[in-house]
């Protein structure tokens, strides 16, 4: 190519911005002896890299020509992305580093144990949570870490030879990682008042104890190890298995030590991660050197010692290994161990922070509609108290008291929820729920705030003041809107026409994505296929018959001794091969609210094709719509199947259009589709909801009301003799959706990524 | 005929059964009993439903006949029908019929396996007439004081065609059965499957693990039945990974991603 052409092409590529003339001229150099294949294929990167980072596409270009000369043209592409990947996790230079090694880095790495965490990530994932009972997450990260919530790993790990073994460091990651959580190792409480955080929003006690030394790195990083031997410790008793595994793998290769005018500290340091790894750490110390820890070490292996007695040995440590004047040396840190990682206390207090944000505005919420349904009087009266309070000297937040059940009843054995508030000297008496609500929080975060009380009682004085609200237009409509009554749980009694729902039709889209689902799960669509097929013609034998296909001997002889026993003999005695008709219609509620948006969205509309198809084939009727909405005059049902409607190009298309929108307002959507189910004749009606999590809408329709709105439209449900069941997406497990369905009525599924081959294993066993 | 001394030997448990109660069940069932109440067993596969009935039946010195049920059973499988013997018709009770006359306790398990049309004969015997009708023999059987009638089903996820209808579980008095508490459970374990306290404490833990994996695929984990089963493999030799991965990691799932994150467990443990 000429040069003319290249700098055109190259300055089209990264438009709008406009380089400098020469260093493109340098650039492109290069490129002139290239054939045309290389420069159009290096070309076609341009636009994925520049808009990233300008100094990683400028690099690229430097270095492609003599890269090439080891990477095959066919794997550019999967090179770069690799790159990019790299880019987004740990920045410029990391990428660069990568971009730089294509021989160690890149070409050589598939037959050296390298394990990748994507493809391994749902075994450690269910290992994880199995083991540790509760629902962790595992995500790539650029160093080894853990908020208490997530787990953060390294994207690949190729430490081992032998990718087994590089399995195991994964599981090894987790279990420390999982330990630490498990014995509260970051969440300390402070001694004096038992609470881990130092104020209840902000800072981890952990964090004051660490500043209080002349060298608080050096005493985080003490902490930290012998909490790490404390969780060896527990692992050991824990998952025996693991620990002897690890004993077994290959020497461990050890950050190494190669400064000699490194701090005593971090020789000290050094040399106790040294001997754990060697496992003669707690061995020697039985017989002598480290008098400092030797009590430590002793409780340890006996009856065992808690972050309190850490906290103490750190403090020994420190005293001990006081820095001298003299020489000057500061503390300059250590490696961690692979499996140790990293502690972050600023990770650990943002993940209390957002409990404490979420849990925090569900309470206001859920007080402020309890609030709300007091008499009159009583709401005017603690509005007074909160005016004055905000005028008055006597402090900003509310005086809340918190009279607990246990004072009544005596016992304290199980915890008690709270029965009365005082808000402002004004007694509240609260509802079996929100008690329950509030004492949760307070268990878990220490203290009710009075703010929240203040919000509560502001929110509730502002009553609920429905209002009209135009969306943004989306989709067509296909009739008259529809009204329907609302429950009010705090009037036990229905709002007359408070919903006004349309139903539209989804905007023409066409996508691939239906393609491609079918694509990827291309044997597992077979398989369902095949499955249901089976369900299908599940013929069934029907004894004692008029006629039929053969003699049935049971009853012939039945009848012939009923005969001799002065019986009218039963002339019923054909067997008939029977096909059972599946006489089933479904509707397929698809929660569409702006929450599903990313993998969740993705996953249900995956899991849509996946169960199209497998109904196709079985013949049962069935209608989807998605919903979503704003506000009670502006539900929003989405027509992606009526009843009767082939399942065909259109259809698809809809699916394939499913995107997400505004709220989750679910009664409106559940009483349109439970008169839908209605109107069909079929003998068993069932009613599918596929949810990522609460009913929520921008009003007032949240927290208790909405549930109780819900669980109503799903009992009207009920009683016109149809089947709900749901199916969520969600972190957790959340008390209310057993108040809701019932409890074998909905299934959880925490893995967004399994739902696609869940759904409709989960179809199957509903109607089997 | 006074039915209550039709002996049945070989329905009777001769030998007290092991049976750890989890609660008050043991009394419950047998007050239920004492008041002519039938009893509906609930609870996940193998967590000890068939064990209790039979360490009840013992208890109360009553035979136990149990009959599994499944949709292809009828009403004659259950009260009795005619047959021919050397050219006469003969009248064969069926077992609930049986039970009745012997004053013993029927046991229905997997109830809602039944069709729902072989279920209702049971509704006049579950409420406070305590009648079985044979309406071949136009008889109308009362049942004696000594008779008791049980059912069980697991409630976990499962088909809405197979529910109990309201108006046979409300005949019933409900115990709802579950795992038993770590310990307990150890304890079964140790008994039941001849193991070493420390091993079998292993292998509940294992257990309580895969129980842990209810929202990530695995509707129901391992049952103490299955430990039982690893324990007996163990105790005749096999290796303790290969026992645990036919006895408890195999028998829980096909899902290869699940199958290996169970062996990881049982890796972790052992
Ligand atoms: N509480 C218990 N005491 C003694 N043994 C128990 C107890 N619970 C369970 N077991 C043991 O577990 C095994 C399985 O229990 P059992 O057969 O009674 O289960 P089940 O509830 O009837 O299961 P399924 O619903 O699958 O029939 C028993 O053989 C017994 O050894
Ligand atoms: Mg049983």
């Amino acid at each position: 190519m000429n040069f003319p052409d290249l700098n055109k092409q190259f300055y089209h590529l990264v438009a709008p911005d406009i380089p400098n003339d020469w260093e493109v001229e340098e650039l492109l150099e290069p490129y002139l002896d290239q054939s045309d294949e290389v420069c159009q294929e290096v070309f076609k990167c341009i636009p994925a890299i520049w808009p990233i980072s300008s100094s990683l596409c400028c690099d690229f270009l430097r270095i492609m020509p003599e890269t090439l000369k080891i990477l095959p043209l066919s794997q550019l592409s999967t090179w770069v992305g690799e790159i990019l990947d790299r880019y987004e996790l740990d920045g410029l230079r990391a990428a660069q580093r990568l971009m730089r090694n294509v021989e160690s880095g890149y070409m050589n790495r598939s037959n050296a144990g390298l394990v990748l965490l994507g493809e391994v990530e749902g075994r450690l994932l269910t290992f994880i949570r199995g083991v540790a009972g509760r629902d962790l997450f595992i995500a790539p990260g650029n160093a080894v870490f853990t908020d208490t919530e997530t787990i953060f790993l390294p994207p690949e790990l190729a430490v081992f030879s032998a990718s087994a073994d590089n399995v195991l460091l994964y599981k090894l990651i987790l279990a420390f990682q999982w330990a630490y959580i498990a014995n509260g190792s970051f969440t300390l409480p402070d001694p004096v008042t038992q609470e881990p955080l130092v104020d209840s929003e902000s800072s981890l006690w952990l964090n004051t104890f660490f500043a209080s030394f002349s060298q608080p790195l050096f005493a985080r990083d003490c902490y930290f190890f012998l909490e790490t031997v404390r969780a060896a410790r527990f692992l050991e008793q824990e998952l025996p298995g693991l620990m002897r595994a690890w004993a077994k793998l290959p020497c461990f290769v050890l950050p190494g030590v190669e400064d000699k005018n490194i701090s005593p500290q971090a020789a000290f340091l050094s040399d106790l991660q040294l001997r754990f790894l060697n496992g003669s750490l707690l061995e020697a110390s039985r017989e002598e050197p480290l008098p400092l820890l030797k009590d430590y070490w002793h409780r340890l292996l006996g009856e065992g010692v808690n972050g309190m007695d850490t906290v103490a040995a750190v403090k020994a440590i420190c005293a001990a290994h006081a820095p001298h004047e003299a020489e000057g040396e500061e503390y300059e840190g250590i490696t961690p161990l692979l499996f140790q990682g990293e502690i972050r206390l600023s990770a650990v207090e943002a993940v209390h922070r957002q409990r404490f944000l979420r849990q925090g505005e569900e309470l206001v919420h859920s007080l402020a509609l309890h609030l709300a349904s007091l008499p009159k009087e009583q709401l005017e009266q603690l509005l007074r108290s909160e005016e004055e309070k905000e005028n008055g000297a006597t402090g900003l937040e509310s005086d809340v008291t918190m009279i607990m059940d246990s004072e009544f009843a005596g016992t304290a054995a199980e915890p008690q929820a709270p029965l009365l508030i005082t808000i402002n000297n004004e007694e509240v008496r609260l509802g079996e729920e929100v008690a329950e609500q509030v004492r949760q929080f307070h268990d878990e975060f220490g203290h009710l705030p009075g703010r929240f009380l203040s919000s509560a009682v502001g929110r509730a004085g502002k009553g609920l003041a429905p209002d009209a609200h135009p969306g943004p237009e989306q989709g067509e409509e296909l009739q008259a809107p529809i009204c329907y009554d609302e429950w009010d749980h705090r009037r036990k009694g229905f709002r007359k026409n408070w919903c006004m729902v349309t139903i539209k039709e989804l905007p023409d889209l066409r996508s691939g994505f239906i393609r491609q689902t079918l694509g990827k799960y291309h044997g597992v669509v077979n398989r369902l296929r095949h499955q249901f097929e089976m369900m299908r013609t599940s013929d069934r034998f029907a004894r004692r018959q008029r006629d039929g296909d053969d003699i049935d001997l049971d009853a012939l002889v039945e009848s012939l001794a009923d005969g001799r026993a002065g019986l009218p003999s039963s002339d019923r005695l054909f067997i008939k091969l029977l096909r059972d008709e599946r006489d089933i219609a479904v509707v397929f509620l698809i929660d569409m609210s702006n929450s599903t948006a990313g993998w969740v969205g993705n996953a249900i509309k995956e899991s849509l094709v996946l169960m199209t198809e497998a109904l196709e084939v079985l013949g049962d009727r069935y209608a989807i719509y998605g919903f979503s909405g704003m506000r009670r005059t502006r539900c929003e049902l989405f027509r992606i199947k009526e009843f009767g409607e082939p399942y065909g190009e259109r259809v698809r298309e809809r699916i394939g259009a499913i995107s997400p929108m505004e709220y989750t307002r679910m009664g409106p959507a559940i009483r349109h589709a439970t008169s839908l189910l209605a109107k069909t004749d079929a003998r068993v009606r069932l009613l599918i909801t596929l949810s990522d999590g609460k009913p929520e809408d921008y009003d007032d329709y949240k927290g208790e009301y909405a549930i109780e709105d819900t669980r109503h439209a799903l009992l009207e449900a009920k009683m016109a003799g149809i089947h709900p069941f749901c199916i969520t997406i969600d972190h957790q497990a959340h008390d209310y959706m057993d108040h809701l369905y019932g409890p074998v009525n909905y299934i959880f599924v925490n893995d967004v990524r399994k739902l696609p081959m869940r759904m409709p294993e989960i179809y199957r066993v509903l109607t089997t | 005929m006074d039915g209550a001394n039709i002996p049945l030997d070989e329905h009777r448990i001769v030998e007290k059964p092991y049976y750890l109660a989890q609660g008050s069940e043991v009394e419950i069932a047998c007050a239920a009993y004492r008041s002519g109440l039938p009893l509906l067993l609930k609870g996940p596969t193998g967590c000890g439903k068939t064990r209790f009935m039979q360490y009840l039946a013992w208890k109360l010195d009553r035979p136990l006949i149990t009959v599994s049920c499944h949709d292809d059973l009828s009403t004659s499988d259950l009260v009795g029908r005619y047959l021919i013997r050397a050219g006469e018709a003969v009248w064969m009770d069926g077992p609930l019929t049986l039970a009745v006359r012997a004053g013993a306790i029927c046991y229905l398990d997997e109830v809602v396996e039944a069709r729902k049309d072989t279920t209702v004969v049971i509704h006049p015997l579950a409420d406070d007439r305590r009648e079985l009708p044979i309406e071949k023999r136009g008889e109308l059987l009362i049942a004696p004081p000594e008779f008791m009638l049980a059912v069980s089903y697991n409630p976990g996820y499962q088909s809405v065609l197979k529910d109990l209808k309201p108006s046979t579980r409300q005949r019933f008095v409900a115990l709802s059965f579950n795992y038993p508490e770590l310990e307990q459970e150890v304890d079964i374990v140790c008994q039941e499957g001849g193991l070493e306290r420390d091993l079998a404490l292993s292998l509940v833990k294992l257990a309580v693990m895969t129980r842990n994996l209810k929202d990530s695929g695995l509707p129901e984990g391992a049952s103490t039945r299955l430990l039982i089963q690893a324990g007996k493999l163990i105790g005749d030799g096999v290796d303790i990974q290969t026992a645990c991965r036919v006895a408890v990691v195999e028998p829980l799932s096909d899902d290869p991603e699940m199958l290996a994150a169970v062996e990881d467990m049982v890796g972790s443990i052992f």
